[in-house]
């Protein structure tokens, strides 16, 4: 309980940034998603479901916040967390290059889903060749600065549990 | 044996609920008026969150004015003298425009046209949508200053979109780009009368055009008035292109926005513009 009370105003912060900074930062139509690598963090470090519930109430935010129709990222970020969490057993989590091949991957899974269900009911009607450029530039952005924000979530989230086995 | 199955997958038992349950938000919000609907628990998220974007907003502001400043020092001498000279034009053509207004107020009144009721208020832009298909913008006025939905919100160079949500100090204008957009407008000096759709791209298209109507590129739009929301004349931008396939009932039109919609800093919002009607 503790790790989500300590998450919550991080992830209010990323929203904020996302909306102002960030928000002018665009490449390619593309902008940094901080909040994409943090519920990776979780799925990674935590499982599916727990990446899941994380992704789908990140999302749901990040929906209210940014202006879309309630549902989307909601969807997408849930995705995320649960691909994620599905490499928990496999992967090597020590590896440098997981979050910036994780952060790539699972950001053109979630510009894909994205894109998909606001297809399906009708929001988007763009050409496919730009939503392949915006996923892939979305991907590349993402994991340029995956590994700062992913090894800083990390570290966080091994203190917290630290903290609340220490308290038990 | 089902309940022991369950529990075994219980994850993906999770990821399918939360998938339905997305879905179905999604569905919902569809079927709204404004393709939007977020209730209270929205309003006190976005309550949260808005004070903290007016914070980092206005230190990206200083910073921005800042870097600006000492990047265009050595060009302010040469715009300040061509700017004297603008100001003493302007003047002799705001003292002519002045006499005309008062003119057409008069003819106004004989004739019985009635006026449309609104006064414009400055708002500053605090927040963008940050993903590539909707364009929203959160501002820095909002019910408290009188701003309600639906209001029209413009700049100098023309028409930017509409307010979709009011909260306390805050707006949410959805831009004319976005893809739940829609307007009705006049085209080139023939007036025809067409919607501009957003798609979500740097162009509007403007359908239902009459395939006889002569339309080309360089043409102005206003808007129609025909709608309850914008009023009628506000400049929408200029076409570009014009899309006419055989056999097809109307022409399609590619219109570029008169407003910068991808760096807005300040706007004006028509309180009361938008009919009480479509509120």
């Amino acid at each position: 309980m503790i790790r989500y009370l300590v998450y919550l105003p991080l992830v209010v912060a990323g929203l904020g940034f996302e909306m102002t900074w960030l928000a002018r930062a665009s490449i390619a139509g593309a902008v940094p998603d901080p909040l994409l690598i943090f519920v990776m963090t979780v799925g990674l470090l935590h499982g599916s479901e727990e990446g899941a519930l994380v992704g789908a109430g990140v999302g749901l935010l990040q929906d209210i916040t940014t202006g879309v129709p309630l549902g989307l990222a909601m969807l997408a970020n849930m995705c995320v967390g649960f691909a994620a969490g599905l490499g928990e057993r496999f992967i090597y989590i020590e590896s440098t290059w997981l979050p910036l091949a994780g952060a790539f991957a699972l950001s053109g899974l979630r510009v894909g889903v994205w894109a998909l269900a606001a297809h399906l009911v009708g929001l988007l009607q763009g050409p496919i060749p730009e939503v392949a450029r915006v996923v892939v530039a979305a991907a590349c952005y993402n994991a340029i600065i995956a590994i700062p924000i992913f090894l800083g979530f990390r570290y966080l989230d091994g203190a917290l549990v630290r903290f609340r086995e220490a308290s038990r | 044996m089902f309940l022991d199955a369950v529990v075994r997958r219980r994850r993906f038992v999770v990821f399918a609920a939360l998938c339905i349950l997305a879905l179905g938000v999604l569905t919902d919000q569809v079927r709204s008026p404004d393709k939007r609907r977020v209730g209270w628990i929205g309003v006190a998220v976005q309550a949260a969150v808005a004070p903290l974007a007016t914070g980092l907003s206005r230190i990206s502001d200083v910073v921005d004015r800042e870097v600006a400043f000492v990047m265009e020092i050595g060009r302010l001498r040469t715009e300040n003298a061509r700017l004297t000279t603008e100001v003493a034009r302007l003047r002799e053509e705001n003292a002519r425009l002045h006499e005309a207004a008062l003119e057409v107020a008069r003819l106004r009144s004989l004739v019985g046209i009635k006026e449309q009721p609104y006064h414009t208020i400055a708002a500053r832009v605090i927040g963008r949508d940050p993903s590539h298909w909707f364009n929203t913008l959160l501002v820095d006025r909002g019910a408290a200053d009188g701003v309600r939905r639906n209001d029209p919100v413009i700049t100098s160079d023309g028409l930017v979109g509409r307010v979709i949500e009011t909260f306390g100090a805050w707006a949410r204008v959805l831009l004319i780009l976005d893809p739940r957009s829609a307007a009705g407008v006049l085209v080139g000096r023939s007036r025809d009368a067409g919607v501009a759709e957003g798609q979500g791209q740097p162009v509007l298209h403007v359908k239902y055009l009459s395939r006889d109507a002569e339309i080309l590129p360089g043409d102005q739009v206003v808007t129609a008035g025909l709608g309850e929301i914008y009023p009628r004349g506000l400049p929408v931008g200029t076409v570009v292109g014009v899309s006419r396939t055989e056999g097809d009932l109307f022409q399609e039109a590619l219109v570029r926005p008169g407003a910068d919609l991808n760096h807005l800093e300040e706007m004006l919002i028509l309180v009361g513009g938008g009919s009480q009607a479509a509120r």
